[in-house]
């Protein structure tokens, strides 16, 4: 099953190809570009050196957050459209998840973390058990005591993933694990992988809608309810 | 240059339009057939806000986006294929409302193997007019009157732009919004004011006209401070407000130096034709003003209908239209241009 999937819910902009478990092709860059100009011909560049003509995809699958919501949303808006225009099934996937798919190995409990801004971050935590992932606990936002708190209370050893660098001195202290560089950022290859897994397992997306995982509301309507409940 | 010819086959053009609060998507025949004109608003959503929320904006377009492109193709009785074009808006507006509609177009394009055309969404405006009077031709003098900007300019050609001069702080429409809120109108205050306007009396109040030494450039901050104080220190007295007076009085204000500054370009350029374009274009009063003043001085106004003087797709299809025509199409790396200007 030829896949094209996406990254684009941090800095990271990363496209993959992949033909059922194959990875064809796995492109990222981390430059400080926006995605809003590099998507598109980063997907192009890709499918051109696979030889891969667009029609002949067959599943697209785009990390649907939680992360940065601008990022996402280039991300979702890119791959709806093209799901639509070539007729193909789009499917969408946690980016924790997919990021806790980057290390397949089983006695770890694996917390990936990306930026919620103001010290917090949005977190999940998973563990691999008979080559199933298994969630062991929700997405939810953290803040950085919680993260080590929960990563200390742990049975299992504990690995963090994703953008968990700004906790390194409490990691370090604590002494935490983080997976090694080249597997803590987000991979399409991940998000390829979880979307075929989650496709052949029967999930489908209703008509276009692949509902973003915002977790926090915008500031405005936080701002606004505080201001009703005073008032 | 003139007009290019029309090539015999029929071209679509899809139009995508996301830059405010308005998710919206056209599919217009030969610029000038309107086929689907689809916008879905959120104005009701920032309402309870007093304005547009950046944030809550983008969510809805990306809710919004795909369901109303479809419709408009739907409605169209198009297929995706007979497209010749996808036609978006990359600027001005919210970035991140603008990268939604820019995002999907440049898929839309790649995946269907179609050029990708970014329209300035000032440009789209104005050319809501070749929709309403199909005998429009260039050269012609135009007055963009919005929530965002307030510009006059020499539409040369379909490509060529003159830039006579904007306003140097709050746009015309601005104006309109912040008074409606601290008058505790709802938003858009621009419709509420007008409104009102129509029991008041234009000449109740005398508030300033800067006519900044006759140039083009426009200036409605002294105004819109005028209004506010007067509306301040009239409550602070405990003197009871005709709000309909102030809002009669203040628009008056506001049309009078758009109306006069159009004027003095139309004698300056000797154009004979002025175009309406923007939201505040939507403005009974301005049209009946503008229309007559130029009258006055041998020239017609044009406007756009209700539909076409808020945001929506149909203007950006048009725009992209004489785009097409002369082969001015993006590249995939276009990106969003939050301050594009004019001209």
């Amino acid at each position: 099953m030829l896949t094209l999937a996406i990254d684009t819910a941090t800095k990271v902009c990363s496209v993959a190809l992949c033909d059922n478990e194959k990875i064809i092709g796995e492109y990222s860059i981390d430059a400080g570009m926006t995605h809003s100009d590099g998507l598109l011909p980063q997907i192009m560049q890709m499918l051109e050196r696979s030889k891969v003509n667009k029609d002949e995809l067959e599943l697209l699958a785009v990390s649907t957050g939680p992360g940065s919501f601008t990022g996402l949303r280039i991300g979702v808006a890119t791959m709806e459209a093209l799901a639509y225009s070539l007729e193909i099934p789009l499917i969408g996937v946690s980016t924790l998840q997919a990021l806790a798919y980057n290390l397949s190995l089983t006695g770890f409990r694996l917390i990936p973390l990306l930026d919620a801004q103001k010290g917090n971050f949005y977190a999940a935590a998973y563990e691999w058990e008979d080559n199933i992932l298994n969630k062991k606990a929700n997405v939810a936002v953290w803040s950085a005591d919680e993260v080590i708190n929960y990563a200390k209370s742990s049975a299992s050893k504990v690995l963090l993933l994703g953008e968990c660098l700004k906790l390194s001195e409490k990691i370090a202290v604590n002494n935490i694990g983080i997976v090694p560089e080249n597997l803590r950022l987000p991979k399409a290859s991940s998000v390829a992988l979880l979307g075929v897994h989650n496709f052949l397992k029967g999930d489908r997306e209703t008509a276009f809608l692949t509902n973003l995982e915002y977790i926090r509301r915008s500031e405005a309507e936080e701002l606004w309810e505080k201001r009703c409940q005073k008032s | 240059m003139n007009k290019p010819e029309t090539k015999s086959k029929d071209v679509y053009i899809l139009g995508i339009e996301s830059s405010c609060d308005e998710t919206a998507a056209a599919v217009l025949k030969n610029g000038q057939v309107v086929l689907a004109n689809i916008i879905s608003s959120q104005v009701p959503i920032h309402r309870k806000f007093g304005g547009v929320v950046p944030e809550i904006a983008s969510r809805k377009h990306i809710e919004n986006i795909m369901p109303v492109i479809d419709e408009a193709i739907k409605q169209a009785k198009i297929t995706k294929k007979d497209l010749d074009a996808v036609a978006v808006t990359y600027g001005p507006g919210l970035v991140g409302a603008l990268l939604v509609g820019l995002s999907a177009a440049k898929a839309l394009a790649f995946a269907l193997d179609k050029p990708l055309i970014g329209v300035n969404h000032l440009e789209g405006h104005v050319f809501a007019n070749f929709l309403v009077d199909p005998t429009l031709k260039p050269p012609f003098l135009a007055l963009v009157v919005s929530g965002g900007h307030t510009a006059l300019l020499i539409v040369k050609d379909y490509a060529t732009f003159e830039l006579l001069g904007q306003t140097r702080d709050d746009a015309a429409g601005e104006a309109f919004d912040k008074i409606a809120r601290v008058m505790g109108l709802q938003y858009p205050g621009g419709p509420e004011i007008e409104a009102l306007a129509e029991h008041g009396n234009p000449a109740a109040m005398d508030f300033p006209r800067a006519m900044l030494s006759n140039g083009y450039d426009f200036s409605f901050s002294g105004l819109k401070s005028a209004v506010i104080n007067y509306l301040h220190n009239e409550k602070q007295a405990g003197r009871e407000i005709n709000k309909a007076d102030v809002a009669a009085s203040f628009q008056e204000a506001a049309i009078d130096v758009l109306v006069k500054k159009s004027v003095h370009a139309l004698v300056q350029t000797g154009l004979k034709k002025i175009v309406l374009a923007g939201g505040v274009s939507a403005n009974l009063v301005l049209q009946k003003e503008l229309a007559a003043a130029a009258q006055k001085v041998g020239a017609e106004l044009v406007h756009p209908e209700p539909l076409l003087c808020t945001d929506n797709a149909v203007m950006i299809a048009c725009r992209g239209y004489y785009q097409f025509l002369e082969q001015d199409f993006a590249k995939w790396d276009l990106n969003a241009v939050p301050n594009l200007k004019l001209g």
